[in-house]
């Protein structure tokens, strides 16, 4: 399918460039079905298409996560990921000091890699109303998103969705899990073809 | 899909002005003593099997209806003296002693007949303390539909005793992940009978709520992968997306006249309300937040909005007067006050406040004055939603564990718990009166 054959086209640069070598020196373990084409529920054209991303054996870069959720895979971010994940304080959507640090990193990646386009999203814990986490969530994806454009990475590459508390990556009811939930993080979004 | 209902009833007696007034017990009222009322088996009266299925199932659907309303102790099946099908169910064909030595002031009593897949039900209501019948009606539907008979029944026995009829045939939808990783759009009624899975897609399904007129549930979903709003409709299972030029949409309210959805937008990580059209188009933008706007909900009289907004620092309620523009704030008392809804009497709003490092169900006067709180802070209760009437409340609790959903009393009396699906059951929305 010529469609994820480029997809897999900015993980293979990346990995060429051996960025995210901060990774366990396992080999990635392959979560993903081994062909995209197990895909049927998503129906072709999306606007936001992170799906096609979900079935890179070699990827260092983490699905989506409603396809993660879909495929009932881990909706954490690996460690080998060069992208990771921002955190932040309950009920908020500024950047704390570590965020940017975190944001720095990722941004250096993006210009590194400057055909990726990635989709940031937003996520929170638990606590709280589903409808407000989803604008909380909002809200946390475009602080990172700004972040972001403030150094220097273009708008049109960065695109945002929040999923409030809907796809927790720690699920018990306590503050360990709910920080790791308060999360912004950032899913490269497969190239598609001109067509 | 689901069926039309085929309900057809007709009146045996009717008494115009009674409204409980001659029976010993009022039952409306805090704290008031609940009114003992036994409820018999039903007497077969045709010729066809299988009765003891309708015979039982239509009293057990009765009292559990009256036992959840939270004004009557239903007396123990067991130590009925009558056999149903060696007594009549008219007045002068059963001894009324043999119910008063029980303990009951009042008697449902009654018949049923099967004709294929239609049944006949006749039921009455006695007042066992002044020998009367109080109400006689004669039902017809479909043999599978026979609880809604029941729920018909009580809901004329609660107008009975307090002038407004019950609600037992009204429905809740609710997002359930029923014991799977997907959320998905549920309905049921209050008993969890007649369950009907409005989405099966296997992604995120939110925020369910009726149409005024209760053919229709518009909830959001990230099925199509942008999280948008559908309109789907029940008796016909057609859909309608609705898409935004830009941004996504959190959630909808039909407006009462049903004409209108309100609905938070986000765009450029900021929420705000608008008003949407029936097809999902912008009639205009109601707010103007550079922060978090949400949940919006119709006052009865469809001219103000009760919403969420962060523009304080924390989440607090506010009324957006619609044609004015002009917003005030709600909610004083609390650093996370959420997921109001306006009550069908238009008096007080329903909300999830914090407390401490728990939720709980309040309520607020409309003015702003006299929040009560409504449920303990020993675990999570949230989601709150209204009765058709706006005597009770239905919501979504952890304090059994999974998350399930519960009634109470629009005071926060007679809590119970209502049938949970196995998997966790979140936002409740309560549907109009229905057939």
């Amino acid at each position: 399918m010529a469609q994820s054959k480029l997809a897999y086209w900015g993980l293979v640069f990346l990995i060429g460039l051996g960025v995210g070598g901060c990774a366990p020196s396992t080999t990635p373990k392959p979560e993903g079905p081994t062909s995209s084409t197990s895909e049927s529920k998503s129906p072709a054209g999306q606007p936001s298409g992170a799906g096609q991303s979900g079935g890179t054996k070699e990827s260092a870069t983490a699905p989506g996560s409603l396809d993660a959720l879909q495929k009932g895979q881990s909706t954490a971010t690996p460690a080998s990921s060069p992208l990771k994940d921002v955190f932040f304080d309950y009920d908020r959507y500024d950047l704390r000091g570590d965020a940017r640090e975190v944001l720095r990193a990722n941004a250096d990646w993006l210009k590194k890699n400057p055909s990726a386009r990635i989709e940031i999203e937003g996520h929170c814990d638990e606590r709280g109303t589903s409808e407000y986490n989803l604008a909380l969530g909002a809200k946390r994806a475009q602080s990172a998103k700004d972040y972001l454009a403030t150094l220097g990475i273009a708008g049109d590459r960065l695109s945002t969705i929040s999923y409030g508390e809907e796809i927790p990556v720690c699920k018990q009811a306590n503050e360990d899990c709910w920080r790791q939930n308060r999360r912004a993080r950032f899913v490269v979004i497969p190239t598609r073809p001109a067509s | 899909m689901m069926q039309t209902i085929l309900l057809m009833l007709s009146f045996l007696v009717f008494y115009p002005g009674f409204a409980g007034a001659q029976f010993k017990g009022e039952i409306v009222g805090q704290g008031g003593q609940k009114f003992p009322i036994a409820v018999s088996p039903l007497k077969n009266l045709g010729t066809a099997g299988d009765a003891a299925k309708l015979s039982e199932g239509l009293a057990d659907t009765m009292a559990y209806d009256l036992d959840l309303s939270g004004w009557f102790k239903v007396l123990d099946r067991s130590a009925y003296i009558e056999h149903p099908q060696n007594t009549g169910i008219t007045l002068g064909t059963f001894d009324f002693k043999n119910w008063s030595t029980l303990g009951a002031e009042g008697l449902v009593k009654g018949g049923f007949s099967v004709q294929g897949d239609e049944v006949t039900v006749e039921l009455r209501l006695f007042d066992v303390y002044q020998n009367k019948e109080r109400i006689g009606k004669r039902y017809t539907g479909k043999v599978k539909d026979y609880r809604r008979i029941a729920h018909k029944f009580v809901d004329e026995i609660i107008n009975q005793f307090t002038g407004v009829p019950g609600i037992f045939n009204s429905r809740l939808t609710y997002v359930s992940t029923s014991g799977g990783r997907f959320k998905e759009i549920h309905v049921s009624h209050l008993d969890g009978t007649e369950k009907f899975q409005v989405t099966n897609n296997r992604t995120i399904n939110l925020s369910p709520s009726w149409t005024p007129d209760g053919r229709a549930v518009l909830y959001s979903s990230f099925k199509d992968r942008v999280q948008t709003l559908f309109l789907f409709e029940l008796y016909s299972g057609k859909e309608t997306k609705f898409s935004p030029r830009a941004g996504r949409l959190i959630s909808g309210k039909v407006s009462p006249d049903g004409k209108s959805v309100a609905a938070t937008l986000e765009s450029g990580g900021n929420s705000n309300l608008y008003l949407l059209d029936l097809g999902g188009n912008v009639i205009r933008k109601l707010t103007e937040e550079t922060g978090i706007a949400v949940s919006p909900s119709w006052s009865p009289d469809g001219r103000q909005l009760v919403y969420v907004s962060d523009r304080a620092g924390s989440p607090q309620l506010y009324i957006l007067d619609i044609a004015g523009g002009k917003s005030r704030r709600l909610t004083y008392s609390g650093g996370y006050n959420t997921s109001p809804e306006w009550s069908p009497k238009g008096d007080r709003i329903v909300y999830t406040g914090r407390v401490g490092s728990r939720f709980a169900v309040f309520t607020i006067s409309a003015d702003g004055g006299d929040p009560r709180k409504l449920t303990s802070e020993s675990s999570d209760s949230e989601d709150p939603t209204w009765s058709p009437d706006g005597r009770f409340i239905a919501f979504s609790s952890n304090r059994a564990g999974k998350y399930q959903l519960y009634i109470t009393q629009a005071t926060g009396e007679n809590q119970r718990r209502l049938t949970g699906s196995g998997g966790d059951d979140t936002k409740p929305s309560w549907s109009p009166r229905l057939d």
